[in-house]
Formats: structure tokens, C-alpha cells, sequence
């Protein structure tokens, strides 16, 4: 008996190896005493930076801490945020949250982090975007800090507004209308060409439109289609371009990426999206316009005096209540909430929150939308506020824009529906 | 023979047991509960009774959903099967390079879902898509699929054949090659026709296969989710949403757990009636074999 436990069988020793391996690969890395998990979106984790460029490497080296990304989209991010914190415990000490998603029943599941602020505060918090700050508190508590906004802006392809003889970007709707049918043409590389190209399961466009001539969605006090006329102009004006071609056949099923890779290709001259994607439009690795694909401000119609408010969306830093140890996962927010971290970041091509960081030279010289971006920010808002039924009712708000646009309602009809569908699900 | 009391049998069959209570009986019983409550994240559950399964038979969307489904369902299983076991014929009649081109058949099976509608809507793009291109350049008409909602349900039938006609096909195939030669031969002395041969021999002998086959399609079929959600998230306007598009977005879209969980039992119970008409014929099979 004794003979055969000492001697190593190969199954033996395979079951071994494998055990080791499995039971080592259950707990945290030897490289660092602590780890802290992190659930975001992959372009969080991008813009920090690695290597000789790791934006966070003191602070690792300080706190003898690693960090561990999980990282999914926008809307399994959120779901899988909320099912963590959910439990009775979690892992996870940091998670970016969306700021329409944190209702009064979500933000209970988060660490209110105003005790945080007073006894270890974030440098120059002030510095961030009010805005932004007031979008991560909820019932009086802060329970996330701004990390990044995704504000949207006009872009359009010089190369494309030359050759068909448009000297200048537009500086109302009517000219961008205007100028987006004159750029539904084939371009003299035999690119077919449309004028504008926009996705349409994004809330974000019909809203930019309506608030064009303004008109809203939701406000942020919970009013619905604030001036109906506004949005029935509005419809009119995208059904207008579908039907002349100055938006692609295929819009009821244009995604974000689309409009990335059509405005890459030159199949369309103008889109409307985050500044923050300038960069990526003008990387001669992927666009075949590399420095040409230039940003404006979205613009209002000249029929319209207010102001116009573009649409933003920002993330936020927050700690899950269920946690364990939230000092650690504070100190990581402090860290990237600073104004070197938050400029790092701005450098790296995420949107700062930070005021200050708009006024750096450098930064500004790196990105040539920093100026329109700045100016959008100041204005910008949410597309609408966080309130329980927010995902269903942008569902139906969406359903009833593709069909206006697609001409199978009348705008009329569709903001009649609109608001028909959309009353009840608001908070009461 | 040795008999051995319940006892003594418990910790051979107990594991089987184990295995059933976990991953079926007790996730179908919490989603039942579920369905009787309503719940999302940071909320309590609070009993409604059947008011979710209520809510969502009246829901406009979910019924469009499930008509959308149906045909779906009808239309890809039984076309599925006409082509399958056409080709289970033709491949059973001898073919040259019948290895070649039965791994050509079976190809569309080992490609991912998420890559093969990828590489669909690549290729049916409406505005540069290689095939709409070629049917512009013949002059025929194009699938407008994002902007027809019935082109839309051409396309993704077209996809979902596509991708598991494989499956129809190898069960047919199998079967075909069970039937013993000399029953043809039979069938041939006894101066039967070729189609007089396929209805009096083939048929009765493929049926059981062919039950099997249409069974397991009807029933994942009906849960049809990523052609759909990948290539027009149910779209234009939700005209092509299916009964799984609009369970996901109960759950995870609108995070409404209670209609999600009673959408999901809802689909059980149709897709058993769709199903069981199938299912009683098997059990008449099974019971006249059994004799």
C-alpha cells in the first residue's frame, strides 16, 4: 500500500498539474497584493493606457494593487453592473455606470459617495463638468463620479463638401439639409454617396433634430414632447431626406459602427456623432479621408433663437454597496478622476469631464474638435432623464421615428402616438 | 437474479436526479415564481398573480412577435424539410464527389450564427451588397430588407434554412441509407415507379425520422433569436421582432424580470402546441413498434 501511494502514475500526475493549475487559476495574480476587479466598457480600460504609457501605474505601484478589467457593451455592462450588486456580495469594486440608467431604485445598489468626497476628496472636484456631476446624483446622494461624456457634434467629410463645391460646413438645418442633398451624388471615385447617415435605434438623432427647432424628447423635469410642433418638424424634415435619398435605404437598421465605417469610406458626408470619434475617423489606418473628416457643432434652424442644447452621455465611476473593500476602489476613482489622469485620458480620445483640461495647449493641439466640443459640452444634456420605464419608452419613442421616417406614419401621426404610448410609462 | 432494495439504488441513480433538480426542475420553478411577481434590479418582488402573463397576451408587440414567429417557424421547418430530404435522396441515389460535396451541405453548421449573419448582411447590403449588386447588374429585384419588413422575413427565413438545413439533411440522410436495398429491389420486380417507390417505400420508412426531424426544428426554431436580433433587431419599426427578441428585451433591455419570466413560459407552452401534433404521432409510432 504504502509502494503504491508513493509512486507517481501519469494520471496521477496529470490530475495533479491540472488541479494546481485550476486552483490557481481561482484566486488573484502573485504579481500584486491586491486586486481590484473592475466592470466597464472596453474603451474605459483603452484610454488609461498600457506600459510605458499606463496612466495608472504609480498609483498600482503605491497601493501594491492590480487591476482586473471585465469589460463588455454599453447595455450588457449595465445589465450584468446591476446584477453584481444585486447580490448579497460581489467582487467587483468599481463599475461605470451610464448616466440614464441610475433611477431611485437602481441607486440603492450603489456606495453613496458624499462621505468619500468630504474625508478623501477628488482634486479640483469642482473642475468637472456640473452637468455631468448633477446627472450622478440621485435623491440628494452622489453615487457616481464622471469619467467620461460622449457628446455629439456634426461631422462631415471636407474632401467630399469640395467636390461638390461647398466651401464651408453648415451653420443651420436648412443648410445642412441643404448641403446633405447636394452630397447624395457618386463621387468622382465612383463612390456612391449619401448625404447623411445617422443610426436609428439611437434616441439621440431625432432628439438633435427636434431640439433643432426647439423641441425635446423627455425633459429633465419628466414633460413630454415639450413643443410637439418641434418634433413633428423634425420628423418631417429626416422623412424628407429618406425619401430623397439623402439618407441611406438601409436606416432602420444603421447602427453606431455603420456610421463609422460609411463616413470612413466616404459613402456618406455627414453624420452626427461623439467628438470623440475623431480620431478614429481620421486614422489613415482605417479611413480613406485620413485629416479630413472635420467636426462642428450640430446646428439649429434659423427659425429657432433659443439655444441649442447638443446631446450627451456620460459614465461614471461608481462602487457597488455591496463591496467589501470600498477604500481601495475609492482610491482608484480619486486616481482617474485627477486632473493628469483625466488629461491622459482626453489625449487617449476619451471625452474629459474636466473643464480644465479644454484649456490645455497640448491637448487642444491634438484635437483639433476640442474648441466645438468645449463649446457643445457647456449646453449639452441627456436625451432624457433616468426613470424606471426610460428603455421601454425610448423603444416605442424609437418605433414611432422609423416609421415616420420610413413614411408608414405621418409625423403628425407619429407624435401623436408618441405621446399617447409614452405618458403612462412616466414617473408619476 | 439479484434484487436490490430503493435504498441501496438511491446513490446510483441519485446523481441523475441531482442533475435534473439543478439545471431544470428548480430554474423552471424560479421562473415560474418569477412570473408571478413583478421585479427589477433594486426592487423587490411583489405578487401580482397572472397579471404579467396578462400584460404581455395583450401587448400588441408580443402578439405581432409571436405571429412573426410562427410563420417563421412554419415556413423555415417545412421548406427546410423539402430541401433536405430531397437532398438526402439525390445523395442517396449516388452523386460524384459525394464526400465533397456532403461536407460542402454540412458546412453552414459549423459556422458560427453570429458570423453567418455578419457575413449575410455583408453580402445582402442594400445600398453595396455583393448579391443586391448582381441582381441590380441582371436587372431582378433586390431584398429591400431594411426597409420591406416582408423582405426582411424572406431574409431571415432564407438565413435560418441556410444555417440548419444541415441538421434536417443528416437525419434524412441516415435514415435513407437505413432503408435496406432489397425492399427497392422488391418494389422495382414488382413493377413499382420510381415515385411509386419513394411513396410506398421511402416514406412510411423515413417517417419516423422525418417526425424526429421536424420535431427538434419546431422546437428550436421557435427560439429563433440571433438571426433576428443580429441583422434588424427586429426591425423596421419592430416589424420582424420574434418572440425571443422580445423576451430578451423584457429582461435585459427593460430589465422588467416578472413579463420576461411569464414571456418565457408563454413560449414553452406554444411551442408545445405547435409541436404536439408531431409528438403524438411519434407516440403512436413508438406504441405500434412497441407491439
Amino acid at each position: 500500500m504504502s509502494d503504491n501511494f508513493a509512486k507517481i502514475t501519469r494520471r496521477g500526475l496529470l490530475g495533479t498539474a491540472l488541479g494546481g493549475a485550476a486552483l490557481l487559476a481561482t484566486r488573484p495574480s502573485f504579481a500584486a497584493g491586491k486586486t481590484l476587479n473592475i466592470l466597464s466598457h472596453k474603451v474605459h480600460q483603452t484610454v488609461l493606457g498600457t506600459g510605458d504609457g499606463d496612466l495608472l501605474a504609480d498609483w498600482k505601484k503605491a497601493n501594491d494593487a492590480e487591476l482586473a478589467f471585465t469589460t463588455f457593451d454599453s447595455n450588457p455592462l449595465q445589465d450584468r453592473l446591476f446584477r453584481e450588486a444585486s447580490l448579497p456580495s460581489t467582487d467587483y469594486g468599481v463599475g461605470y455606470i451610464i448616466d440614464n440608467r441610475p433611477t431611485p431604485d437602481v441607486a440603492k445598489l450603489f456606495a453613496p459617495l458624499d462621505d468619500f468626497l468630504k474625508s478623501a476628496p477628488i482634486e479640483n472636484y469642482e473642475d468637472i463638468a456640473p452637468g455631468l456631476r448633477e446627472a450622478m446624483t440621485v435623491g440628494g446622494k452622489t453615487i457616481g463620479i464622471p469619467v467620461r461624456h460622449a457628446t455629439g457634434g456634426l461631422f462631415y467629410n471636407e474632401a467630399l463638401l469640395e467636390e461638390a463645391g461647398i466651401s464651408a460646413p453648415p451653420t443651420t438645418l436648412e443648410e445642412l439639409i441643404e448641403q446633405a442633398g447636394k452630397l447624395t451624388f457618386t463621387a468622382k471615385d465612383g463612390t456612391p454617396v449619401t448625404g447623411m447617415i445617422m443610426a436609428s435605434d439611437l434616441a439621440v438623432f431625432p432628439v438633435s433634430f427636434a431640439r433643432a427647432y426647439g423641441g425635446d424628447y423627455i425633459t429633465k423635469d419628466f414633460k413630454l414632447l415639450p413643443k410637439p410642433e418641434a418634433m413633428e418638424k423634425a420628423l418631417t424634415v429626416m422623412a424628407d431626406m429618406f425619401k430623397a435619398g439623402a439618407l441611406p435605404r438601409s436606416y432602420a437598421t444603421t447602427k453606431n459602427d455603420d456610421q463609422v465605417t460609411w463616413m470612413q469610406q466616404g459613402r456618406a458626408a455627414f453624420t452626427m456623432i461623439t467628438f470623440a470619434r475623431y480620431k478614429q475617423f481620421n486614422d489613415p489606418a482605417q479611413s480613406k479621408f485620413p485629416g479630413k473628416i472635420k467636426a462642428v457643432q450640430f446646428p439649429k434652424s434659423q427659425s429657432y433663437d433659443g439655444e441649442m442644447s447638443a446631446v450627451t452621455e456620460s459614465w461614471g465611476m461608481s462602487i457597488p454597496a455591496n463591496f467589501a473593500d470600498k477604500e481601495l476602489a475609492w482610491s482608484y476613482i480619486r486616481e482617474v478622476s485627477s486632473p493628469r489622469v483625466t488629461l491622459g485620458m482626453a489625449k487617449n480620445g476619451n471625452g474629459p469631464v474636466r473643464v480644465s483640461t479644454y484649456a490645455d495647449a497640448d491637448f487642444a493641439a491634438a484635437s483639433p474638435v476640442a474648441a466645438a466640443e468645449a463649446k457643445a459640452l457647456a449646453t449639452a444634456r441627456g436625451a432624457f432623464p433616468p426613470f424606471a420605464e426610460a428603455a421601454r419608452a425610448q423603444q416605442l419613442f424609437l418605433e414611432d421615428v422609423q416609421l415616420a421616417v420610413l413614411g408608414r406614419k405621418t409625423p403628425a401621426e407619429a407624435v401623436e402616438s408618441m405621446a399617447k404610448r409614452i405618458t403612462p410609462l412616466l414617473p408619476a | 437474479m439479484r434484487t436490490r432494495s430503493l435504498s441501496q439504488l438511491m446513490p446510483l441513480i441519485a446523481p441523475v436526479h441531482i442533475l435534473i433538480l439543478s439545471v431544470i426542475v428548480i430554474p423552471s420553478l424560479y421562473v415560474i415564481w418569477l412570473s408571478l411577481g413583478q421585479s427589477s434590479f433594486g426592487q423587490a418582488q411583489t405578487f401580482v398573480g397572472l397579471q404579467n402573463y396578462y400584460n404581455v397576451l395583450t401587448d400588441p408587440a408580443f402578439r405581432s412577435a409571436l405571429w412573426n414567429t410562427v410563420i417563421l417557424v412554419v415556413v423555415a421547418v417545412h421548406v427546410e424539410l423539402a430541401i433536405g430530404l430531397g437532398m438526402a435522396l439525390l445523395f442517396a441515389s449516388g452523386l460524384p464527389f459525394r464526400r465533397f460535396l456532403l461536407v460542402a451541405v454540412l458546412a453552414p453548421y459549423a459556422v458560427s450564427e453570429v458570423i453567418a449573419v455578419v457575413m449575410w448582411r455583408f453580402l445582402f447590403d442594400p445600398d453595396a451588397g455583393p448579391v443586391t449588386l448582381v441582381l441590380k447588374a441582371l436587372g431582378l429585384p433586390i431584398l429591400d430588407w431594411s426597409f420591406e419588413p416582408t423582405h426582411a422575413m424572406i431574409l431571415i427565413a432564407l438565413l435560418t434554412i441556410w444555417l440548419h438545413l444541415p441538421f434536417t439533411f443528416i437525419i434524412l440522410y441516415a435514415a435513407r441509407l437505413a432503408i435496406p436495398a432489397d425492399l427497392y429491389e422488391a418494389a422495382r420486380i414488382d413493377g413499382a415507379t420510381p415515385f411509386q417507390s419513394f411513396r410506398r417505400v421511402t416514406m412510411p420508412l423515413l417517417g419516423p425520422a422525418i417526425i424526429v426531424a421536424l420535431l427538434f426544428r419546431y422546437i428550436f426554431a421557435f427560439r429563433i433569436f440571433s438571426e433576428v436580433w443580429l441583422l434588424t433587431q427586429g426591425g423596421p419599426a419592430r416589424s420582424t421582432e420574434v418572440v425571443a427578441v422580445y423576451l430578451y428585451q423584457e429582461a435585459f433591455s427593460f430589465n422588467a424580470f416578472g413579463t420576461a419570466a411569464a414571456t418565457a413560459w408563454i413560449m414553452v407552452i406554444v411551442s408545445l402546441l405547435l409541436a404536439a401534433g408531431y409528438v403524438f404521432i411519434l407516440r403512436k409510432q413508438g406504441a405500434a413498434n412497441a407491439h
